[in-house]
């Protein structure tokens, strides 16, 4: 047979052909789907141009002053901020003004961060260098589910559940919050005043788990006191007194209801970053601190945090990130105003609930519509920078470390 | 060493306290695991309890007036006065309102007759009340017991044939009217259509004609047409038993109807439906090209400079939010191919979109996209995991470069490519914010797959968990009373999301576990 004595020859030509062909088909296929994800940035970049150049009729030119700047309305007597794109087109005509939503985006994102930066970095700071490792296998894989929690599902539960109860229990809240901090250092202090063998059954690494009863302890406290603050301070009216007081409007939906929903969905992803930097850091070096006597803390606040500082520093980078891009829970628990207000009692509208509300109503290539496409290019040119800042400084991080493993 | 064993037992006491803030670092984990607890937990039993046939409570207040309803909940009087309690006691038709305040002092007697009955009918939500008389259109009037008993041999009844006419008009009458739409006019397919619709509206009079006489508690009675009753129940004269069987059955029927009043009542099947034909759809998609995309960057490209930004491009493309995505979406998916496809294809049919709106198609292409960097970062992991000796091994042997990564690398990357895949899934099936750009809809109660060709409509619009939440939440007239429909989506949801992250995490374990051995050799 003439094909098994020129098979080897043609057998390896065709596997050789196949390989090239192969392989030019997976970098074609490759470097085609990279395109396709990085042509996003060029896609806003090409909508939104013609906003600042042409000048064509249906997309008329909006200049940067008229975006950013106090505008004089008829109607109005000091100039103000708008953002009012759906007022009909014959009178007072749309009014773009994007101030109030980037500040409402910002502060959304700066509320979020005010609660989730202490809780995750003392979590992380707990869990990198006090929790037992048996619990500290468990506590990651539960707060990467918490990650995982639906945005609408926490949205719906601080714009309907949240909100409504702080609105009737504002005094609770404020009593919860003045209560808990002093609380667990006073559980701290009973604990070490406890005798050695009680001690022994909680021991300071499973902490996390027999302090929950300690908070529902205090919560009860902080119920059974809390008539008794907002009548000694506030005239048993703390919304009256807020209002009266400091000029205060307590909105049912407002920026700390975002805040503290934003901040429990963000909260996890900036745990697990800075508990892999804190954890990261040599054990060489905190050993070498707790041999020259120090505390664990004092290890923690004098050496290992600043070692993994630019880690945790990414860390809150990439939580802010996703705070100014969260749609959905801004969406349903602001109630959408866009107001510009430092009262964190006020309503907000962010940029991104503004997108998902609006764009699907605007007529595409109209002022409105590339106006929307101009507050996604910012949000996408602001994540993306966050991120790739957080990311160098991980790396940069990761080889510091590499170096420190090696010297020791 | 002896410094390191010292340390990691953690069981030698150091001679000063940690201090405060020890204390408030382990607070914060407590109390995000006290916070994650009581949202599920408050998911759970509300989203599950809703569907147990709680007993139904008659109230006589001190001026006389009686009501029945089940209460909901207690909220403070003003000055002091005492609580206040709020039942549901539905009979829209009768009232105008489902709720209803009363104050606790005010309540005389509250008990809980066996003799109430709640039926759960098309129109006017639940009714609560009594049951006088069973009226039917051939026979006697029945009164007390035998009422019941007819009115319960009926509705089963009325379940067979309102599926049966389901059935037909999904099987026969639809396919008539396309086909007539189709190919115009034909004699027979008139005839077939006109023979169907006669027998639907006989199994529709069939229905008609029995009457319930009801009464309220407070004596008003009430004539209702017992085909628009969906169910009856006296949860008062339930065991523990039958209300289990009731509540299994209302969780069923949850998940396997449909919604009616707006959203504010019914099920959730063709929202389950839409997520889960997206995300199949999604990483039918994203799997093949994240895949390709990984291997483009970890096995063949050159390991230069460029590449390592191209990766940590793709990686922070992760953290973009996912609005732009659907802002992406909608702007090249929607307007842009889709207005494209319309003008080519569709012509005849504009200026109605076809492709050219929002839809399944380009939804599922938007998630594919979003998630594109999970699948590509998870596999890329998986990849870099292998060991070079086994690539080199094979190469030596004599393999080309598919060869190697067909038969050597591929295989030991699979379990990391199901990660992402899974990861992407859990990730897709969470995520709203784009889906609302490009063609979730309120209510599409037409399932975009059917027994017409072609079987799968991509440019129909579809309905989703987590859209439905937002919506019944938000947008409904009484969100008071679909809370607790709003509840149980939100459990599902999170249950589903749950379930494909466990899987996820077990899957890396098991790939860690089995790579680690493998590095040791």
């Amino acid at each position: 047979m003439p094909k098994s004595s020129s098979s080897p020859l043609l057998r390896r030509r065709l596997r050789q052909g196949r390989d090239r062909l192969a392989t030019a088909l997976i970098t074609a296929g490759g470097i085609g789907v990279i395109a396709a994800v990085m042509a996003i940035g060029v896609f806003l970049v090409v909508e939104v141009l013609p906003l600042f150049w042409s000048g064509s009729p249906e997309a008329p030119q909006v200049d940067l002053d008229a975006l950013w700047q106090p505008q004089t309305y008829p109607g109005l007597e000091a100039p103000v901020h708008r953002w009012q794109p759906a007022l009909p087109d014959s009178d007072p005509g749309p009014r773009f003004g994007m101030a109030p939503l980037a500040w409402g985006t910002l502060e959304a994102a700066a509320w979020s961060l005010v609660i989730a930066v202490p809780l995750a970095l003392g979590a992380a700071a707990h869990s990198a260098l006090f929790m037992s490792r048996r619990l500290r296998a468990h506590l990651k894989p539960t707060l990467e589910l918490m990650e995982a929690l639906p945005g609408v599902v926490i949205g719906f539960l601080a714009g309907l559940v949240l909100a409504p109860w702080l609105e009737r229990h504002l005094g609770l809240g404020l009593t919860l919050l003045l209560l808990l901090p002093p609380g667990l250092v006073v559980g701290g202090a009973l604990w070490s005043r406890l005798p050695a063998r009680i001690r022994r059954w909680l021991p300071l690494g499973w902490s996390a788990l027999w302090l929950v009863p300690w908070l529902l302890l205090l919560w009860a406290l902080a119920r059974w006191l809390a008539p008794g603050v907002e009548g000694w301070w506030f005239g048993g009216d703390l919304r009256g007194w807020l209002a009266a007081t400091l000029g205060l409007d307590y909105t049912n939906r407002n920026a700390i209801i975002v805040g503290m929903a934003m901040g429990f969905a963000v909260m996890p992803s900036i745990y697990a970053l800075a508990e892999d930097a804190l954890s990261g850091v040599p054990s060489s070096l905190s050993e070498g601190a707790q041999a020259l006597g120090a505390t664990r803390w004092q290890t923690l606040w004098r050496v290992v945090l600043p070692a993994a500082g630019p880690g945790v520093f990414s860390a809150v980078m990439i939580g802010a990130g996703r705070a100014v891009g969260e749609t959905m829970i801004v969406l349903m628990a602001s109630g959408n105003t866009a107001l510009m207000t430092a009262s964190p009692f006020d309503g907000l509208r962010s940029m991104a609930a503004s997108i998902a509300i609006e764009l699907p109503e605007a007529a595409p290539g109209g002022t409105h519509y590339r106006l929307l496409l101009l507050a996604a290019l910012l949000l996408f040119i602001f994540t993306f920078l966050v991120n790739t800042l957080a990311e160098v400084v991980r790396t940069r991080l990761r080889r510091r470390y590499r170096r420190l493993g090696v010297s020791s | 060493m002896k410094v390191v064993a010292w340390h990691r037992s953690g069981r030698v006491r150091l001679p000063r306290g940690e201090g405060p803030w020890a204390w408030l670092a382990a607070g914060s984990v407590s109390l995000s695991l006290l916070l994650l607890a009581l949202l599920l937990m408050l998911l759970a039993t509300r989203g599950l309890g809703h569907f147990w046939p709680s007993d139904v409570d008659q109230v006589t207040l001190a001026d006389g007036r009686v009501l029945a309803g089940r209460a909901v909940k207690e909220a403070p009087l003003p000055d002091d006065q005492g609580m206040e309690r709020l039942y549901r006691t539905d009979n829209r038709d009768l009232d105008g309102d489902i709720w209803e305040w009363v104050p606790v002092p005010d309540i005389e007697t509250l008990s809980q007759p066996r003799d109430l009955v709640v039926l759960e009918r098309r129109r006017w939500g639940a009714f609560i009340g009594r049951l006088v008389a069973w009226l039917p259109a051939q026979g006697e009037r029945r009164e007390g017991a035998a009422a019941w008993d007819a009115l319960q041999a009926r509705l089963a009844a009325l379940d067979r044939q309102r599926d049966a006419i389901a059935r037909l008009r999904e099987e026969s009458l639809l396919p008539l009217a396309r086909r007539l739409e189709a190919e115009g006019e034909h004699p027979r397919t008139v005839r077939a259509l006109t023979e169907v619709q006669a027998r639907i509206r006989a199994l529709h009079e069939a229905m008609a004609g029995d009457v319930l006489i009801l009464e309220s508690v407070d004596g008003r009675r009430l004539r209702q047409p017992v085909e628009e009753v969906l169910g009856a129940m006296r949860p008062n004269a339930m065991g523990p038993g039958a209300k289990l069987v009731a509540w299994g059955d209302g969780v069923w029927r949850f998940l396997s109807e449909g919604p009616r009043a707006a959203n504010a009542e019914g099920g959730v099947w063709p929202a389950i439906f839409g997520t889960i034909l997206l995300v199949m759809l999604m990483s039918l998609v994203v799997t093949p090209f994240g895949v390709l995309a990984a291997v483009y960057l970890n096995e063949v490209a050159h390991q230069g400079r460029l590449t390592r930004l191209v990766r940590i491009g793709v990686r922070n493309l992760a953290g973009v939010p996912s609005i732009v995505y659907g802002v992406f979406g909608l702007g090249v998916f929607v307007y842009g191919l889709g207005g494209r496809l319309d003008q080519w294809f569709f012509e005849d049919s504009l200026p109605s979109p076809t492709f050219g709106t929002g839809g399944l198609l380009w939804a599922s292409l938007t998630l594919a996209l979003l998630t594109l960097p999970v699948v590509i970062v998870a596999t890329e992991e998986g990849l870099a995991r292998i060991p070079d000796r086994q690539r080199e091994g094979a190469l030596a042997l004599g393999a080309t470069r598919l060869e190697m990564l067909s038969r050597v690398v591929l295989p030991m990357a699979t379990p990391a490519m199901l990660t992402g895949m899974i990861l992407a899934v859990a990730r897709a099936a969470g995520e709203v914010a784009p889906l609302m750009l490009v063609g979730v809809a309120k209510l599409a109660p037409q399932v975009p797959v059917d027994g017409d060709f072609p079987f799968l409509h991509l440019e129909r619009k579809f309905m989703h968990l987590g859209y439905h939440i937002f919506d019944a939440a938000f947008h409904g007239n009484d969100v008071q009373a679909a809370m607790p429909l709003v509840y149980a989506t939100a459990l599902l949801l999170v249950l589903v999301i749950l379930v494909l992250n466990l899987t996820a995490i077990f899957l890396r374990h098991h790939l860690r576990s089995r790579h680690g051995s493998l590095s040791r050799y």
